[in-house]
C-alpha cells in the first residue's frame, strides 16, 4: 500500500489528466486577446471554478518507494538515499560507485 | 523616396502579407496575442498519469472472493477473529444493544 502522500500526489495527477483538455481550451480563451472581454473573463472564471488539484502545479515528484517529496533523483524517480541503497544492490543497470 | 532609405514600410507590408498567404503563415503585424501558444503546447496528461508504478497487492480476500473453492487461510482476518474471541471471552467483548455507555447515561 503506497504512503498517504503519494495516494495525495495521485489523485491530483488523476485530476490533471482528466481535465486538462478542457483547461487548456478555457486558457486559449484567455489568451487570446482578439476575443471580446466578457467571454476571456468568463473562462477565467471557470478555470478558477476548477477544483484545485486539476492545476499542474498541484502535482509533485515523489520518491516512489518511500513517498519523500525531496531530493528525488528525476531520471530514476527515487529519493537519494534509495538510489544509493538500489544502485549498491545493483538494480539500476548501469550505474555503479564511483572511486578517484 | 530617396534610394537609400529602400522600400516603403506599406510595400514591405504588403510583401509580408503576401508571403504569408504563400507559406501558411499567419500574418499577425502587430503582434497581438491570438492565444495559439496555448494550442501548441502538448498534452502533458498522459505523462503525468503515469509517473507512479501501477503496483497493485492482491489480498486474500479478493482471491477467495473470485475462487471459493480454494479455501485459502486469511492469517491477518484469522488473528483478528482470533483476538476478538479471546477478548469476548475476558468479557471485554461488545456490549449488548442498550447496554453501552450512551444508554446508561440516557437512565439516570
Amino acid at each position: 500500500m503506497p504512503r498517504a502522500r503519494i495516494i495525495r500526489d495521485m489523485k491530483a495527477r488523476a485530476t490533471v489528466a482528466s481535465s486538462e483538455v478542457v483547461r487548456q481550451a478555457f486558457r486559449y480563451l484567455t489568451h487570446n486577446t482578439a476575443l471580446p472581454a466578457k467571454v476571456r473573463a468568463q473562462a477565467q472564471l471557470q478555470l478558477n471554478a476548477f477544483p484545485r488539484n486539476a492545476r499542474p502545479a498541484a502535482i509533485h515528484n515523489r520518491c516512489i518507494e518511500t513517498g519523500r517529496g525531496r531530493g528525488v533523483l528525476r531520471a530514476f524517480r527515487l529519493c537519494r538515499f534509495q538510489f544509493r541503497l538500489k544502485a549498491l544492490e545493483g538494480d539500476l543497470p548501469g550505474i555503479r560507485k564511483s572511486t578517484w | 523616396m530617396s534610394l537609400a532609405s529602400g522600400p516603403a514600410a506599406s510595400k514591405l507590408a504588403m510583401l509580408n502579407k503576401l508571403s504569408c498567404a504563400i507559406f501558411g503563415n499567419v500574418y499577425n503585424p502587430q503582434g497581438i496575442r491570438t492565444g495559439n501558444k496555448i494550442l501548441r503546447q502538448r498534452l502533458v496528461g498522459p505523462t503525468i498519469n503515469s509517473y507512479y508504478p501501477n503496483v497493485k497487492q492482491i489480498k486474500v480476500r479478493e482471491i477467495t472472493r473470485m475462487v471459493p473453492e480454494m479455501n485459502l487461510v486469511d492469517l491477518d482476518e484469522k488473528t483478528r477473529l482470533d483476538s476478538l474471541a479471546e477478548r469476548k471471552k475476558r468479557g471485554k467483548g461488545p456490549p449488548k444493544k442498550g447496554q453501552g455507555r450512551r444508554s446508561t447515561l440516557k437512565k439516570k
